[in-house]
């Protein structure tokens, strides 16, 4: 990857290579410059782009469905298209229903990377690790590609006719229909389904998320009367108390909500200033990890806790609390003044949030929010949220009618009951029972394989559609790729049973027209508005604002918790970053993603507190059975290893949603395959186990908290492939070092000690004047990286952005036994403290040392350090002594250790063409992107201007919620990295050895007064 | 012994190194012409008693082993600083130091591959040569001395008695086609 | 050293041999068929070698995934047997070059198999570096040859370019001095045996040679320069593998000491291989006379040496840590101990250090059944060894994320086995092929020791020879070759 050859990359170009000539040709052959998607999209163009990639789809994916007039072959080369130049498509992320915005990454006529669309007013350019590997779906090749009738491959023609019959003789028999679908925020699907149930007498359109908020719609229904999802805006409240809800990880929206949440605890180190986030839940989340004061608080506490905090508050506002708190412990005293008394201090500019799924508690949480005249401020009610619409009561009558088999026709979208619903055999067979099931699922699911019909809906990243995660927010999905199948939108297909067929595109843009265009106020005639919006990606349209409604005091009605007694387990069910509610379940990428949290893959397990497990005399790995009661009914037990989460509540059992799905068989062969390697999937052949019989359906909520957990020990231990091993920076007890208990490898501090302009005292300062020679001086450009570690959060969605941008290979759950991880980027966390740990994210890549001890060492010359400060790796010089591993500090390099599994021809289209595919017995390690570094610099030799601060994005920076990562030229003083790394919290990584790491981090601050409270906190809670 | 002429040579036995030892300085001393003497091992100061004069293969090793060090040295300057300059690892272009080891090696090789190269050249050994055995078992425990009858003050008998005094187990006399 | 009196007193070599007798009693060996206890050994070797033949084929193919290293612990099994042969092969240099200048004439009876010990070990240690690449079909690419990629060169800052160099060089001089050292005595093979293979191949290998005393000249000279040469070759070699350590960055790498350490270490280990060899061959080819109870001494006596210096390297170790005030050093050596792999340090501590105090009783050191385990125990205690420098350092670095815990597969353990199957194929092959005592040495130091032959009565100057020899028989053939 020699910078001074950038021609390297041009070798499909028939002009043949050499930078001079790129300036020459280029000029003309560049339609437009790569870093302003807004001008890149044009019909023809994309059109054509898609006829290509019905010629590389026809290779993987056989048969395609190609509309002559639309798709033309390459037989002439059309003059928009440069092999090997990427194009960019603003669309919209269909990963989950919070609709952030992307940018389509298209190179050759079919899309190889999503990146956040940094003009998108909710995700602002983050994108999160399910998002980034969404992507990955595409190319699936176990995708339906046809639809089925009655669990065969049948043609549309039949499907229809025999839906249209059944669907007939429901209309005149009056039977009823109903649509059960995930949140839907698209505005013209809704629409659609509205229309499609008109024709029926008796039809409902039922919504449910398997990661259900739907008390606090109903709370709001109780409040305000108006049954909404408040729009949070963290970036406005200087103080944060929230009550279970982990909105940083996997609560409603949460690329949106880092942002906001980084975005207001941004240091400027001359005058610091940071919000206040506390954080009350029972499991360690990864909301919980960034928060400046952590309490773990025992599942029914939560209520208790946050009843005194209201009554504190409405004392301190002199207004009338209904509800008596029962007062008979205070081991929560201090903290409850302590929040209150910061709440109160900060009205109007403070938030209080709850993950509860209990309607007292949010119905509370909205009487606090009022009282602080938070409503309007930090929570928006005018513009509501649409990310989270399921109504679970909704759903409760569903499954009813469903029992009784008053249901004649039954539509899914989106869904999959049968698995992440507690109703087990019974909901499957009344399922069963229903005459006429059809789904729209893309894959056979626990689900679609119980429909009579499956009408496989295109990959998001095939269909036109629309978007509205917030009100008068809208984003638009546009095709990136010619359906790889002979798949068919959603739209359409209930348009076809309407009588009224039309092209999804149609039915999209007619709603837009009619309903969309006529609320904005900017563009004058359609067409533009039109244009304007699918260019950007995302439109925002003023709503003429209706006086929001207001909170009624009547709503607050006293209620008491029960608390369970001392000792009783309480089991607690969250879903993890990268598995949601399962959805996601066969994406490689995403199961092999470490948890932030417990740096655990492919897999899902019992957490216990350490001192639980140390009560019961578990290890971690071992089995253990779980068993609730669901209604006197026993659930059936639920074996899990055991893992041991320090943070956690010493009553509370936290186990993840979303393993355990049928699809993922397919891991069998995950990894390499030899003589002595294990298995890649548990002994049911699946990963993980389905969590989901413990949920229950009760009092119009999911509820995903279950008390009297029976847990025994049945012998059996399950390896966890987990990526890190020791978990602190404090080394092992029985190996005392006097003076080196403690790493100096993640510095932290606290606002305060900021405020009083303590130093951290560097321990040895690195040499600045060796006894070498100066021989290496760069001149021009010298890349760096800055990392801002209050800022990360952990989330990992860099590491699969580095992933799909690198063509980092899968390894498997055996392997990732082995210590054989592949990820270039990764996230180190470490625990401080005992009972109530503090927790520190570090995001791990190579540091591009100047001094590289890797370099030194490699006999072949094959990892040399570039004029611009780059390590690069040269795989086709590399004979694999694994030398350079071995003599780096920083463990960043990665062994290609067999040739690993790319045998699904479809699947690697998802490669980067940019990218090397590394074969077996190489090194390999993060290069800062270099293709991307290329691409600049072949971009500023055309236009003939500088590369600009900011132009080069490496993938992990790009994808970043947070914006913690930068990236840029050290050289330019003005470059943002280059004031992050005269930042006085700027330090490096064992800079003391001299190494030189290019990777600056800038030390964690938390809004603490001092060191002290710190260990007071961990004192009195717990 | 120039070729081609035939001469006549005076082959004594020994079974003992000491008596060899004895037998060569006093033919030396009397002035006759030792030709060669075959012994199955390294016989002590018998190269003083021959008059050998010291080898001087030496040198070669010495000037072996200074060529070889000398280029590779030179190699590796060149191929670091010249031919393909790289930066390792920030380190200076010229790194003497870490150039030693190698160039110490080098030098091992050449001096001992040039001495034992010249030693099979001057001592005209090869692989499959047929040796030329002046009297079987020499490789075992015989030690042979061989004289040449070179001019007429030779005297035969005189040679025997003094072959004899030294217990020479045998001695004959031969005619040689050199 | 203080055997060189004693040499001088008894004889070297008992049971009053004539040189004849010494052609006889080696060359027996070469003459009639292999006893059922050489086909038994033989066959043993031979499968193990072919295990580890299948072993390495099925890495090859396969990748070095089959082996338990992982990307924390890159270098492991591999590495160590590598640095454990190329140790065991230090020994027979020792013998054959050290010990032949510092004039301990005890050497000739075992230097023969000594040197044939390195040439074997040092072609079990080239292996390991190659198939412990990622591409061993690259190999070649350490060595800097013309090429059309720039042309690209070899990191001359490498520690493992200056393996290749030390590696090859080594290799090659020790088996140009061990041909040297054959002449000779192939060609009293050649002249002994009547036709067959081992004749053609004698007749071949001793290139013509005649005894003719010019030659002997010349050779003596040759012989010593190779010994003046292998010494600092030798200590250069072990000199530069330990670098392969000491000039990482990695805590329990990064050390000066290294050099020595590893050098005595070397030694240590290979001479008690040399022990457990002799001891063997001594009793399977009855040659107790050559190699008698003092070379067994004296070579336990090297072991309690360098036993020694071993033990002094492992204080030091911790004391320089301690000293550094670095805590990742510090941290390095108390995880070397108690940590996980603490029980390999405590298998390395006792062989290599506790043991071989035993040595310190001459009743020990001259009773072969106690003498031939702790040979084998220290040889097990300096893998052991090695094997705790190179994965306790790398198991627990800077970085506590990286942490990681190493177990060896059975593909990587049957390598190991493999290679002692290599090892002791081609030693027997040697003992059925090649005269396994120097016998051109042996014969000049006969009569160490021994009454001079009686004075003739009628001759004077005999007698007066005989004094003359009487007086240089401590020093008989000084610097001789065989």
């Amino acid at each position: 990857m020699g910078s001074e050859k950038p021609s390297r990359y041009w070798k499909s170009w028939e002009e043949g290579p050499g930078a001079t000539g790129l300036v020459q040709i280029s000029t003309s052959e560049f339609p437009e410059p790569l870093d302003r998607p807004a001008e890149q999209f044009n019909r023809r163009s994309f059109l054509k782009a898609a006829g290509f990639a019905a010629a590389v789809a026809a290779a993987g994916a056989g048969c395609s469905r190609a509309p002559v007039e639309k798709a033309i072959p390459y037989l002439i080369q059309p003059e928009e298209i440069v092999p090997g130049v990427s194009y960019f498509y603003a669309s919209t992320c269909g990963g989950c229903a919070t609709g952030c915005g992307v940018l389509v990454k298209n190179l050759d006529g079919r899309p190889i990377k999503l990146e956040g669309n940094p003009e998108h007013p909710l995700s602002r350019g983050g994108l999160c690790a399910v998002g980034q590997a969404s992507l990955l779906a595409l190319y699936d090749s176990q995708r339906l590609k046809a639809p089925q009738a009655k669990g065969r491959i049948a043609s549309w023609q039949e499907v229809d006719e025999q839906i249209a019959a059944q669907l007939a003789s429901i209309r005149t028999s009056g039977g009823a229909v109903r649509v059960l679908s995930g949140t839907i925020s698209s505005p013209t699907l809704n629409a659609e389904i509205q229309k499609f149930l008109l024709q029926f007498r008796d039809a409902r359109h039922v919504v449910y998320d398997g990661l259900s908020s739907s008390a606090i719609l109903d709370a709001h229904q109780q409040t305000h009367g108006e049954r909404l999802l408040p729009h949070y805006r963290f970036n406005r409240a200087t103080v944060i108390v929230s009550f279970d809800a982990d909105f940083l990880g996997t609560w409603i929206s949460p690329v949106e909500f880092s942002r906001d949440f980084a975005d207001g605890r941004r240091i400027d180190s001359r005058s610091p200033q940071m919000s206040y986030h506390a954080q009350l839940e029972s499991r360690m989340s990864l909301t919980g990890s960034k928060a400046d004061r952590r309490i773990s608080v025992e599942p029914h506490e939560l209520g208790e806790i946050m009843l005194r905090i209201g009554a504190r508050l409405a004392q301190l506002a002199g207004s009338a609390f209904p509800i008596a708190a029962r007062t008979q412990d205070n081991s929560y005293d201090t903290v409850i003044e302590d929040l209150a008394r910061r709440l109160w201090e900060s009205r109007g500019r403070s938030l209080v949030v709850c993950g509860s799924q209990d309607v007292r508690l949010q119905i509370l949480g909205n009487f606090i929010n009022d009282l602080l005249g938070n409503y309007g401020a930090t929570l928006d009610i005018e513009r509501p949220s649409q990310q989270r619409q399921g109504n679970d009561a909704n759903l409760q009558s569903l499954l009813d009618d469903l029992d009784k088999g008053n249901v004649a026709a039954l539509f899914l979208h989106g869904v999959n009951p049968a698995y992440d619903l507690p109703g087990g055999q019974a909901l499957v067979q009344a399922i069963e029972r229903t005459p006429l099931v059809v789904s729209f699922a893309e894959r056979l699911d626990e689900t679609s394989a119980l429909a009579h019909f499956i009408c496989p809906d295109h990959h998001p990243l095939e269909s036109w559609s629309d978007a509205e995660p917030v009100r008068g927010t809208l984003g638009i999905f546009q095709p990136a790729i010619h359906p790889l199948g002979k798949t068919r939108p959603v739209l359409e297909s209930l348009a076809i049973w309407r009588g009224q067929p039309r092209p999804a595109y149609d039915i999209l843009r007619d709603h837009w027209r009619g309903s969309v265009f006529p609320q904005q106020t900017i563009e004058p005639d359609f067409q533009t508005f039109w244009d304007r919006s699918v260019e950007a990606g995302y439109s925002e349209i003023r709503l003429k604002t209706s006086k929001p409604p207001r909170f009624q005091a009547a709503s607050l009605k006293p209620f008491s918790q029960s608390s369970p007694a001392a000792g009783e387990l309480s089991l607690v069910l969250y879903p993890k970053i990268s598995m949601l509610d399962g959805r996601h379940a066969e994406n490689p990428w995403l199961q092999e993603l470490p948890d932030p949290i417990s740096k655990v893959t492919w897999d899902n397990y019992a957490c216990l507190s350490p001192g639980t497990a140390q009560r019961l005399g578990l290890r971690e790995g071992d089995v253990v059975r779980l068993e609730v009661d669901i209604d006197a009914v026993h659930s059936p037990p639920l074996e899990l290893p055991v893992f041991i989460q320090p943070g956690q509540h010493d009553q509370v059992i936290a186990v993840a949603l979303g393993y355990g799905r049928k699809s993922t068989e397919r891991f069998a062969n995950a990894g390499p395959k030899w003589l002595f390697g294990g298995s890649d999937v548990d002994e049911d052949g699946r990963i993980g186990k389905n969590t989901a019989p413990m949920l229950a359906l009760v009092g119009g909520s999911l509820q995903y908290i279950r008390d009297n957990v029976r847990l025994s020990k049945i012998g059996k231990r399950h390896a966890l492939a987990s990526t890190q091993t020791h978990h602190s920076l404090t080394m092992p007890r029985e190996l005392p070092i006097v003076g080196g208990e403690h790493r100096d490898i993640v510095r932290e501090t606290t606002i305060a000690a900021l405020l009083a302009g303590e130093k951290k005292t560097v321990p040895v300062s690195p040499a600045t004047n060796g006894l070498w020679p100066a021989d290496h001086r760069y001149t021009g450009h010298r890349w760096a990286m800055a990392i801002d570690l209050t800022a990360c959060t952990g989330c990992s969605g860099c590491v699969i952005a580095c992933q799909a941008e690198n063509n980092i290979p899968v390894v498997g759950k055996d392997e990732v036994l082995r210590h054989r991880e592949m990820h270039w980027m990764r996230i180190d966390r470490y625990y401080t403290g005992e009972q109530d740990v503090d927790v520190v994210y570090q995001p791990m890549l190579c540091q591009q040392c100047d001094n590289a001890p890797c370099e030194t060492v490699c006999p072949v010359l094959a990892t040399v350090h570039s004029a611009e400060g780059l390590n690069q790796q040269i795989y086709n010089r590399c004979v694999g002594t694994r030398y350079c591993a071995n003599n780096c500090p920083y463990k960043t390099r990665r062994f290609n250790w067999f040739d690993y599994v790319r045998n699904d021809r479809l699947q690697n289209l998802v490669l980067n063409p940019d990218v090397t595919v590394r074969s077996r017995g190489v090194m390999e390690k993060c290069s800062f992107c270099v293709q991307r570094i290329e691409v600049a610099r072949i971009e500023s030799n055309r236009v003939g201007k500088p590369i600009a601060d900011g132009q080069i994005q490496t993938a992990c920076q790009q994808s970043c919620p947070s914006q913690a990562i930068v990236f840029g030229d050290l050289n330019d003083p003005n470059s943002r990295v280059a004031q992050m790394a005269r930042d006085p919290r700027r330090f490096g990584v064992l800079e003391e050895f001299n190494f030189r790491p290019a990777v600056n981090y800038l030390t964690v601050v938390r809004n603490r007064d001092s060191h002290e409270e710190n260990s007071k906190v961990n004192q009195n809670n717990g | 012994m120039s070729p081609g002429m035939s001469h006549r040579v005076i082959i004594g036995v020994f079974d003992d190194e000491a008596m060899l030892l004895e037998a060569t300085r006093e033919f030396r001393a009397k002035g006759l012409k030792i030709i060669d003497v075959f012994t199955p091992y390294a016989v002590h100061k018998l190269d003083s008693a021959m008059g050998l004069r010291p080898s001087r293969l030496p040198w070669i090793c010495f000037f072996g082993g200074c060529a070889g060090g000398a280029l590779i040295l030179w190699f590796e300057f060149w191929a670091t600083m010249v031919d393909w300059p790289l930066n390792i690892g920030g380190k200076p272009w010229n790194s003497l130091p870490a150039f030693v080891p190698a160039m110490f090696e080098v030098t091992v090789l050449c001096a001992g591959l040039a001495t034992v190269f010249a030693f099979l050249v001057l001592a005209r050994l090869r692989p499959g040569k047929r040796p030329r055995t002046w009297f079987p078992g020499v490789t075992d425990d015989r030690f042979v001395l061989v004289l040449e009858e070179s001019d007429a003050r030779f005297d035969l008998a005189r040679v025997r008695s003094l072959f004899q005094s030294f217990g020479a187990v045998s001695i004959e006399e031969r005619i040689e086609e050199a | 050293m203080a055997d060189f009196v004693l040499t001088t007193r008894a004889p070297l070599i008992a049971g009053n041999k004539t040189p004849a007798d010494v052609t006889r009693d080696i060359c027996h060996s070469l003459e009639g068929r292999p006893t059922p206890l050489w086909w038994g050994s033989f066959l043993f070797a031979a499968s193990l070698l072919l295990l580890g033949t299948l072993a390495v084929s099925y890495e090859i193919a396969t990748g070095i995934g089959t082996w338990g290293v992982n990307r924390t612990v890159g270098w492991a099994v591999g590495i160590t047997s590598f640095v454990f042969w190329i140790g065991i092969g230090h020994a027979g240099t020792l013998i054959s070059a050290i010990l032949f200048l510092l004039r301990q004439r005890w050497r000739t009876s075992v230097n023969r198999s000594a040197e044939a010990m390195t040439i074997f070990a040092v072609i079990c240690a080239g292996i390991f570096p190659v198939i412990h690449l990622g591409r061993p079909w690259m190999a070649y690419w350490l060595f800097p040859y013309p090429n059309t990629r720039g042309s690209l060169w070899v990191n001359f800052r490498s520690p493992l370019v200056w393996d290749a160099f030390a590696i090859s060089t080594y290799f090659t001089i020790s088996l140009v001095f061990w041909l040297l050292g054959l002449i000779p005595d192939l060609a009293t093979v050649r002249d002994r045996l009547r036709g067959g293979f081992r004749q053609r191949l004698a007749s071949v290998m001793s290139l013509g040679w005649n005894g003719s005393f010019r030659t002997w000249h010349r050779y003596e000279s040759v012989y010593l320069m190779l010994a003046g040469l292998a010494t600092p070759l030798v200590l250069s070699v072990h000199t530069i593998v330990s670098w392969d350590f000491a000039t990482g960055v990695i805590p329990g790498w990064h050390a000066t000491i290294f050099p020595p350490y590893f050098v005595a270490g070397a030694i240590f280990s290979g001479v008690a291989m040399v022990l457990t060899l002799v001891i063997v061959a001594r009793k399977t080819m009855h040659l107790e006379d050559y190699i008698t109870l003092r070379h067994i001494d004296v070579m336990c006596k090297l072991l309690l040496l360098t036993s020694g210096i071993v033990g002094i390297a492992y204080v030091t170790e911790f004391f320089n840590a301690l000293y550094s005030t670095n805590p990742y050093e510090e941290f390095a050596f108390l995880n070397r101990a108690f940590g996980p792999l603490g029980w390999a340090y405590a298998i390395m501590v006792s062989c290599n250090v506790l043991i071989p105090q035993l040595l310190w009783f001459r009743k020990v050191r001259r009773t072969l059944w106690i003498v031939f385990p702790i040979s084998i125990l220290i040889n097990v205690g300096m893998w052991f060894e090695r094997f705790v420098i190179i994965v306790t350092s790398l198991q627990r670095d800077f970085l506590p994320s990286s942490w990681a815990g190493y177990r060896p597969t059975p593909i990587e353990l049957s390598m190991l086995l493999g290679s002692f199957g290599l090892f002791f194929t081609l030693f027997l092959l040697f003992c059925r092929l090649l005269p396994v005592v120097a016998m051109a040495e042996v014969k000049g130091v006969l009569h160490v020791g021994r009454e001079p032959r009686g004075p003739d009565p009628e001759r004077v100057m005999v007698g007066s020879s005989a004094q003359g020899r009487g007086m240089d028989a401590a020093g008989i053939r000084e610097g001789g070759p065989e």
